[in-house]
């Protein structure tokens, strides 16, 4: 799963972060009494000292935040000791590798699902559904469930963190220019093409489009992406062959270039910030970072829901516990609190992300507008993540699993091979790849 | 017992026995010490080269993972490699490389080194500014190229402002063109680098020669493959092997100019960009992957040999 919170993305917290200053203190302050009963942070006895890794989250704008949180813990349980270690988060996951391979993962650790699975896969992680059966409740089903791995038997390996979303973005000057309507945006796939195959006649120095689809779109056009199981993958059907075709047909009619063959998300954000491209599906981030980075684009700015023909995606990030700490209560203890309603309620505002705890998106910071557009983006945000689907599979390696799909697709749109073939190619790579996993 | 082999037997007893003792102990002794020295060394490569390859070499057999050990599986990973059309395209791509890069490496440089051998500042300019992109990272210079090759990038830019050109060349999409480009920047990294150890050995050929080639009224071409490329055909022959190991090897050219991805389609994927994608991150197949750097080492290796025994039969024929 990709990392939410580097450093480019944190610079569109802006307002919403400065205001949201003055509840993190008050939050930060009053933590610990009503944790007993939100989740974590109660258990009686608790002693000891572990170890909690976050990544890129020790700086000016959190700090503040982690150390008051565990100072609370600390005042709340005396004896204990949290030691927070915190670490860039490119290679991530090589870090955790080494960690785990050498024995020595910290007790308590953020990270996303893909992650989580391979080393719940190892037994590294505690099946923390098995450690507290009543967790279930503190957090949204569908968070919940993310962290629930059916390809491992079912077992939960991490406490939901905080979810990430945000609606789609589009060049209302490109839509003006090219006889685009800019009243109705695009909000399915298949209005999203047609706009496409519009734009690229009418401008063809212009795309709607500049990058493959990834699985969650899959899982957005509604395309079934593995078995009720999880032990195969799927999404070589019919409804997947039928998407690809879209994109092939688009690249036939010169909608799309041949670097949108090759381009990951970095180049498509540089492109729509250049104004080469009409739409760019965004996170609760993009809007600051347009604001900030590309201010004339951000005075054409048309925002609408994030498309998809099913369920839109959202992103996840949970805390594990490791399954071999020599202190399973006090790590299960911390994740839980950390990850209680009121702290992830506190992180929400100052990262600017959504909270997975239950209850929590009822809260008036989602749901009241008050005229600015940060809140306009925040709360149609927080209503699409009560929709919202973690598509990834956490058996899908972001790595090679992601790779070949794009690989693949790009080799079908340049007619190297036909749909069918390489998209049961790619199905077919990732599930050997799965297999040998077992 | 005769009176002369009482004498030897006395002189015998009588002879220093101490010090001779003490001279072997010190023999003894002084015959670990080039051992000592060499331990630091041998540690060094026992435990970043030798133990690493043993291991590479017994994970090639099984289906280990990152985290898991795996079980031996015979050549199974081997039967995976002939199926994988991604493998092939990067043995394709790493055996051109060195097919076009090993050339160029071995002649440009030799062609710089003669023009620049001859003393003067110019000279040492020329000198400097060839060496120069040697002493850069090839990241750094595959970024300088990906800005310069991009579609909106100065050598289309340019090409379209002189009307050379309707469309952008696709230097960074094309399959053929994107291996071409990072070649082209291979050879521009390397040129630097072997043309210094020309320099080395063009020093070592003797003046006399082309005194004598000045004489018998040869030109430059002539001197050049008359005097000049003989007198360093055995550096040649070293540079041949340096950088067709350097070349089947490359990485950081490709990986950069292809933004990570190894290109559209994954069509410019090489050995090593291959070896990086299966063998890094959680989930891991360092099984797969120590399959495919043990077919890499083969390769490499066989190149060797054919370079070698073509070298001694061209020494044998001479």
């Amino acid at each position: 799963m990709t990392k939410h919170l580097r450093a480019p993305r944190r610079r569109a917290l802006g307002a919403v972060a400065t205001i949201a200053a003055g509840a993190l203190v008050l939050a930060a302050c009053g933590g610990s009494d009503d944790a007993a009963d939100s989740g974590g942070g109660s258990g009686d006895g608790l002693s000891g000292e572990i170890t909690f890794q976050t990544w890129n989250l020790k700086n000016d704008k959190f700090t503040p935040y982690f150390e008051g949180l565990i100072a609370d813990y600390e005042d709340a349980n005396p004896g204990t000791s949290i030691r927070w270690v915190d670490q860039p988060a490119e290679g991530y996951q090589d870090k955790l590798s080494a960690d785990a391979a050498a024995g020595s993962l910290p007790d308590v650790v953020d990270m996303g699902p893909e992650a989580a699975y391979t080393l719940a896969q190892a037994g590294v992680l505690l099946d923390v559904a098995e450690a507290d059966p009543g967790a279930e409740d503190l957090y949204l089903d569908k968070a919940w469930e993310s962290m629930t791995f059916e390809g491992l038997g079912g077992g939960t390996y991490g406490y939901p963190w905080y979810l990430n979303t945000g609606p789609s973005f589009f060049n209302t000057a490109i839509f003006a220019e090219c006889g685009l309507d800019t009243e109705a945006l695009p909000e399915t796939y298949d209005e999203l093409f047609d706009a496409a195959e519009a734009l690229a006649e009418a401008c063809p120095d212009k795309s709607m489009l500049a990058r493959m689809p990834a699985i969650e779109n899959f899982g957005e056009y509604g395309v079934p992406l593995m078995d009720d199981d999880a032990t195969e993958f799927t999404y070589d059907d019919a409804t997947g062959v039928e998407f690809v075709e879209r994109f092939r047909d688009l690249y036939q009619s010169q909608g799309l270039t041949e670097e949108a063959l090759n381009n990951l998300q970095t180049a498509e954000v540089e492109e729509f910030k250049a104004g080469n491209l009409a739409y760019l599906p965004g996170s609760s981030y993009t809007l600051g970072d347009l604001r900030d980075t590309a201010p004339d684009i951000y005075e054409n700015l048309g925002i609408g829901p994030r498309i998809s023909n099913a369920a839109p995606n959202m992103y996840i990030e949970s805390l594990v516990v490791n399954a071999t700490t020599s202190n399973p209560d006090l790590a299960n203890d911390f994740a839980q609190f950390v990850t209680n309603a009121e702290n992830q309620m506190a992180f929400a505002k100052a990262a600017n992300v959504f909270p997975s705890s239950a209850g929590s998106l009822d809260d008036p910071w989602f749901t009241e507008e008050d005229g600015e557009q940060e809140t306009q983006v925040r709360v149609e945000s927080a209503n699409q993540v009560r929709e919202a689907v973690v598509w990834w599979p956490p058996a899908f390696s972001s790595s090679t699993d992601a790779n070949t799909l794009r690989e693949q697709i790009a080799q079908a749109i340049l007619g190297d091979k036909s749909v069918e073939d390489a998209l049961q190619s790619s199905v077919e790579y990732s599930n050997e790849r799965l297999a040998a996993s077992r | 017992m005769s009176s002369s082999t009482d004498l030897a037997v006395r002189e015998r007893a009588a002879a220093p026995r101490r010090p001779r003792a003490a001279g072997a102990r010190a023999t003894h002794r002084w015959r670990f010490v080039p051992w000592l020295m060499l331990l630091p060394g041998l540690a060094v490569v026992i435990t970043f080269i030798v133990l690493p390859f043993g291991n590479t070499l017994r994970l090639a057999f099984t289906d280990a993972t990152l985290l898991r050990p795996g079980r031996w599986v015979g050549l199974e990973n081997f039967e995976r490699l002939l199926g994988d059309d991604r493998f092939l395209t990067a043995l394709l791509n790493s055996s051109l490389y060195v097919v076009c890069v090993v050339p160029f490496m071995m002649l440009l440089p030799l062609v710089l080194a003669t023009l620049v051998s001859r003393p003067g500042r110019l000279m040492g300019f020329f000198r400097t500014s060839i060496y120069m992109p040697v002493v850069m990272s090839s990241v750094v210079v595959g970024l300088i190229w990906t800005s310069m090759l991009d579609r909106r990038g100065l050598v289309n830019e340019t090409l379209a402002t002189f009307g050379a050109i309707a469309e952008p060349v696709p230097f960074l999409t094309d399959r053929w063109l994107l291996l071409f480009s990072a070649m082209f920047v291979t050879v521009w990294m390397g040129l630097g680098y072997y043309m210094v150890i020309y320099l080395a050995a063009l020093a070592n050929i003797d003046g006399t020669l082309y005194d004598a080639a000045a004489m018998d009224g040869a030109g430059v071409v002539r001197t050049f493959l008359s005097v000049t490329m003989p007198g360093v055909r055995s550096t040649m022959a070293l540079i041949g092997v340096l950088s067709s190991v350097a070349a089947f090897r490359v990485f950081g050219e490709v990986y950069v100019l292809t933004g990570g991805t190894g290109g559209v389609g994954g069509r410019n994927l090489t050995m090593t960009m291959l070896i990086q994608r299966e063998g890094t991150g959680l989930q891991a197949q360092t099984g797969y992957a120590g399959a495919i750097s043990l077919v890499m080492f083969v390769v490499l290796g066989a190149l060797l040999v054919v370079q070698l025994w073509l070298q001694q039969r061209e020494g044998r024929t001479r």
